[in-house]
């Protein structure tokens, strides 16, 4: 605070100050135009989850306007209600069991062994995205039918020639196991994706030190590089859990013809196939599917808690590679294995399937034609409207959610409010709600008066948004901290006004982000069926709708075609996306800053 | 704020002329800036900062990682909201908190490099640097004179070739000329360098600080310059902040600041230093005595205004002190042993010792000295700077700086 002026100061400056304008001390600006659509933009965003979430609640407790707990009593009522719940709790706890171990020796062989497959790490996480869960789902049932079944009939051939004959099986696809592993596949993403991060980020020094006290690799292994990355597995895990009691097609599709039956598919039931629906006994079971999902939040939170996990320093470094030795080849075989497993295989069924125009373990391979895949898909009206409709809805809603999600990370990133963080918190908040009570609460409330939008296109595209509302905003908030602090404060600094700095500086450099965010929303609602199954009907048909309705009518050709459609739909867009970020790339936006 | 704008819109022309055509291009006064961290406690990153910058001075700011440097620059700037005090530029008022006033950055008419450059990855360099033309308000370029502007400015941070490239295809070294032409382009009277040279290699460094310097004392614009580096500071500027915490323990030429070190602080931060610690034994008009257990001390150093009775330390530079053979005939002076001569080139530096008392010598003469050899150590009085003891105590944690050692008693 010395002030030794050197030259002389002039004395009080003439008056060329700017007028004291509205603003308060401390400089806070009022509201700009620009903060204030994105503010009414967020607030909707949250509205349209939490209203319908409320309503769920409320209707457990208010019905006809009155105070009651018969929807507790009579959920309490049903017959198999413990049966529902054991089996659902087997379904998804086993599924994400497995999902568990898979996905962290693929995460720990990607990121951390010599056995390693660059392409393999990227491709894994996407694998879900191209064959979109009902599509698996139809696509294995094409595959492990006891009868009709592409691999059991394949096999059955095979052990002929040793002179063992079989008249079905040995598999079956509508079984615990069966439903097990489908649900298994798309739950393994979801750890494999977090594991991978957690191991990254890890300190491979620790490792080091731990081989230097005279551990070996194994005991490394589970010792110190497991309990460093438990965080990351305890996220995985609660998304898995999240993912397997929202699921409804996979269990439908599957689980439905064994026998076994789980919540999401019962609420379903109750909300569509019963006259009348029963909507107080969905609403009851939705309620179990909060608790569960909560207690899973619960869970996840006192895992972190507990430890320290402070030994993330950001800086892993590559060179710390674990040789397998004579390992290295069979386990990337193995990998290799579960990939073509788990989507390639069913993809190919599905295909084989759709080209045969029917399904029968004799194909035809020179009668292979798109004829049936013609008929089944443009020459149907309903099939075309609903293709038409679910492209709308994934084009519009995709753009839509990215765009408003853009809007509010960026106002989140820029203003560190607690109204703020509160506005990033609800825009995430589906997330640990589950999808079908969403669903189940949108349905309540605008199916019926004043709103009265049952069987429109409105009621799925505020569903579909209201669904995949976090995964935009997860998406968009990368985007963002993508750009850094620096870049957009130089473009103040040069003198561009709030907006020019939003359209030249920010939007450029988020486009690539805002791209792939696009296309994840696009996919999540064209191959959606959860919100599809409850919103959708005759009137409003959507890709996931009519695939529902053609497994009841039981047109397995049909089924197969349609979701050849849906994957193909799917894996054009993927493409076109990686495409075009690898063009982008050139830009090298890693200049990250700040 | 119409007002804001019709000022802005000469801002362009060179410094507003004030009342006697000496308005300061940065005032600051009685500045405050309070974080609050993760954890919920207060840091005060500017406590009470009160400077002035000249037109065409050449101000670094200097001090260790986490004093408050990059937030005093940004608050300048109108990226960071101070909580309170004063900021005026080129004799606008940009921030007071009594009056309400805080422009936004885009405002304010000035320019800025940043740690990491900061440049635009979607752009090309000539983007890039048309970027302040094209965005300033109220500057209505012609697309000829934009391009007359941006190769201008490419030519005098010697890249005229590279217009086309983007920044991801260019070394460090090109990404920092950009910037710097990014700042020259719009002819701000006052630019800001946060530590731009610091990712850089040293031979780089080095010859950007030169063309720096010519660069600024040709086109005459004020620079604001941060830096944790004393050498780069010792060389660029005409006047030296040293900020210490939050405050601004000295600002003056860096002759001042080498010479007549303001606070123990300053002293240790910039260069190396001996020091002694003693109580005053006798003050007169032209020097001061200090009883110290090595002996006594004599300063003609009085400005510090110490009283007989109380505490002090004796400071002085290395290169001041004489190391002899025979006993000189100063004041000033100790039989010591030589622990060790170290040959540099410019100078040979020796460390010797008296008792506990360490301290460093620096001849420019090399003589080979045998290690554990007897000799006499002197400073003439008029060398040795005298500061008060309580000053300063617990000073920074001197990084980066050698010889900084105090080799007290
Ligand atoms: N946004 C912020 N929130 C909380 N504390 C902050 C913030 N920015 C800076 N600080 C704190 O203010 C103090 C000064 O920080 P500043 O960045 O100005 O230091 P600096 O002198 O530039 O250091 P360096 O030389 O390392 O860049 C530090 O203690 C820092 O932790
Ligand atoms: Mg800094």
């Amino acid at each position: 605070m010395t002030a030794t002026q050197t030259p002389p100061t002039a004395p009080a400056a003439p008056s060329l100050d700017p007028k004291p304008s509205s603003k308060k001390p401390g400089g806070i600006r009022r509201i700009g135009l620009f903060d204030g659509v994105t503010i009414a933009i967020g607030l909707a965003l949250v509205a349209i989850v939490v209203i319908p979430l409320l309503r769920v609640l409320i209707g457990l407790f208010w019905v006809d306007g009155q105070f009651t707990i018969d929807p507790i009593v009579r959920t309490f009522a049903i017959p198999d209600l413990g049966e529902l719940l054991i089996n659902t709790l087997i379904v998804v706890g086993g599924s994400s069991l497995a999902a568990a171990v898979i996905g962290v020796l693929l995460a720990w062989l990607n990121e951390r062994t010599n056995a390693r497959m660059g392409v393999v790490g990227d491709a894994l996480p996407l694998l879900p995205f191209l064959l979109p869960p009902v599509a698996g789902a139809v696509g294995w049932t094409m595959l492990l039918s006891p009868r009709a079944g592409l691999l059991n009939s394949w096999f059955r051939d095979f052990v002929s020639l040793f002179g063992i004959e079989l008249e079905t099986g040995p598999f079956d696809i509508n079984s615990w196991y069966g439903l097990i592993m489908v649900f298994t596949f798309y739950a393994v993403p979801f750890v494999y994706m977090n594991a991978a991060a957690s191991l990254r980020n890890f300190d491979t020094s620790l490792e080091e030190a731990s081989r230097l006290s005279g551990a070996g690799a194994i005991r490394t292994l589970v010792k110190v590089t497991l309990p460093a990355i438990a965080p990351g597995i305890g996220a995985g895990l609660l998304l898995c859990i999240w993912f397997g009691f929202g699921m409804f097609s996979i269990p439908s599709i599957i689980g439905t013809p064994a026998g076994i039956d789980v919540i999401s598919v019962r609420i379903v039931q109750l909300l569509t196939f019963t006259y009348p629906p029963e909507t107080d006994i969905a609403v009851g079971l939705s309620g179990f599917v909060v608790l569960f999902v909560g207690l899973a939040y619960m869970m996840q939170a006192r895992i972190l808690r507990k430890g320290r996990f402070a030994t993330m320093t950001g800086k892993g470094s590559r060179s710390a590679v674990t040789d397998l030795g004579a390992w290295k080849w069979p386990l990337r075989i193995l990998m290799l294995v579960y990939v073509a497993g788990s989507t390639l295989l069913p993809m190919f069924a599905l295909v084989i399937v759709s080209l045969n125009g029917y399904w029968t373990p004799n194909i035809g391979w020179d009668s292979l034609s798109l004829d049936a895949l013609r008929i089944a898909v443009l020459d149907d009206f309903i099939t075309r409207q609903a293709l038409a409709n679910s492209l709308g809805l994934g084009l519009a809603g995709g753009l839509i959610g990215i765009v408003a999600a853009a809007l509010v990370s960026l106002y989140v990133a820029r203003n560190r409010t607690a109204f703020a963080r509160g506005l990033d918190v609800g825009i995430k908040m589906p997330a640990a709600i589950s999808n079908m009570v969403i669903a189940v609460g949108i349905l309540l409330l605008l199916a019926s008066p004043p709103f009265n939008l049952s069987g429109t296109l409105i009621i799925l595209l505020i569903g579909y948004l209201a669904l995949y509302l976090p995964q935009a905003s997860i998406a968009a908030d990368a985007a963002v901290s993508g750009v850094g602090k620096e870049l957009p404060e130089a473009s103040s600094v040069s003198g561009a006004s709030p907006s020019r700095t939003f359209f030249r500086i920010y939007l450029p450099l988020m486009v690539p982000g805002l791209v792939a965010g696009w296309a994840l929303l696009f996919i999540r609602m064209v191959g959606d069926l959860t919100a599809s199954a409850i919103l959708a009907g005759t009137g409003n048909p959507v890709v996931g709708f009519r695939i529902l309705e053609v497994f009841n009518g039981g047109s397995y050709a049909l089924l197969a075609a349609l979701s050849t459609v849906l994957v193909l739909i799917t894996a054009t867009v993927l493409v076109l996306v990686m495409v075009y970020a690898r063009r982008k790339s050139r830009f090298g936006i890693t200049t990250k800053v700040g | 704020m119409p007002s804001t704008t019709a000022v802005h819109d000469d801002t362009t022309s060179r410094a507003v002329p004030g009342a006697d055509g000496a308005t300061p291009s940065v005032r600051v006064e009685g500045l405050r800036k309070r974080f609050r961290r993760e954890d919920g406690s207060e840091v005060l990153a500017i406590n009470d900062v009160t400077f002035d910058v000249a037109p065409g001075e050449f101000i670094v700011l200097l001090g260790p990682s986490g004093c408050g440097k990059t937030t005093l620059l940004r608050t300048i700037a109108g990226l960071e909201t101070p909580d309170e005090g004063v900021i005026e530029i080129g004799g606008r008022t940009a921030f007071a908190s009594q009056r309400g006033i805080a422009q936004p950055p885009e405002r304010r008419g000035i320019s800025m490099i940043f740690q990491s450059y900061a440049l635009w990855p979607h752009m090309t360099v000539f983007k890039n640097i048309a970027y302040p033309l094209t965005s300033r308000k109220g500057l209505r370029l012609s697309r000829a004179d934009i391009e007359t502007r941006v190769r201008t400015a490419l030519a005098q941070v010697g890249i005229p070739e590279l217009e086309g490239q983007y920044p991801s295809q260019m070394s460090g070294g090109q990404q920092q000329r950009v910037a710097l032409a990014r700042a020259l382009v719009s002819n701000d009277d006052l630019i800001l360098f946060d530590e731009p040279l610091s990712n850089v290699d040293a031979k780089v460094r080095e010859q950007l600080r030169l063309e720096l310097v010519s660069m600024q004392r040709k086109l005459g614009f004020s620079a604001l310059f941060v830096t944790h580096d004393q050498t780069e500071a010792m060389e660029l500027a005409t006047r030296i902040a040293v900020v210490d915490s939050g405050r601004i323990a000295q600002f003056g030429t860096p002759q001042e600041i080498y010479s007549a070190p303001a606070t123990r602080y300053v002293a240790r931060f910039i260069g190396a230093i001996n020091e002694i610690e003693g109580v005053v034994s006798a003050v007169e008009s032209d020097h001061v005595v200090l009883d110290t257990p090595h002996g006594r001390v004599v300063s003609r150093d009085t400005s510090a205004g110490l009283l007989v009775g109380e505490g002090a330390v004796a400071l002085w530079r290395p290169e001041r002190g004489h190391l002899d053979t025979e006993e000189p005939n100063t004041v000033n002076r100790w039989r010591v042993t030589v622990d060790a001569a170290m040959f540099v080139g410019s100078h040979t530096e020796y460390l010797v010792r008296s008792g506990d008392m360490s301290a460093r010598l620096w001849s420019p003469r090399f003589e080979d000295v045998a290690s554990g050899s007897s000799s006499w150590a002197s400073v003439s009085p008029a060398d040795v700077r005298v500061l008060p003891i309580t000053d300063g105590e617990g000073g920074p944690a001197v990084t980066g700086s050698i010889g900084t050692t105090g080799y007290s008693a």
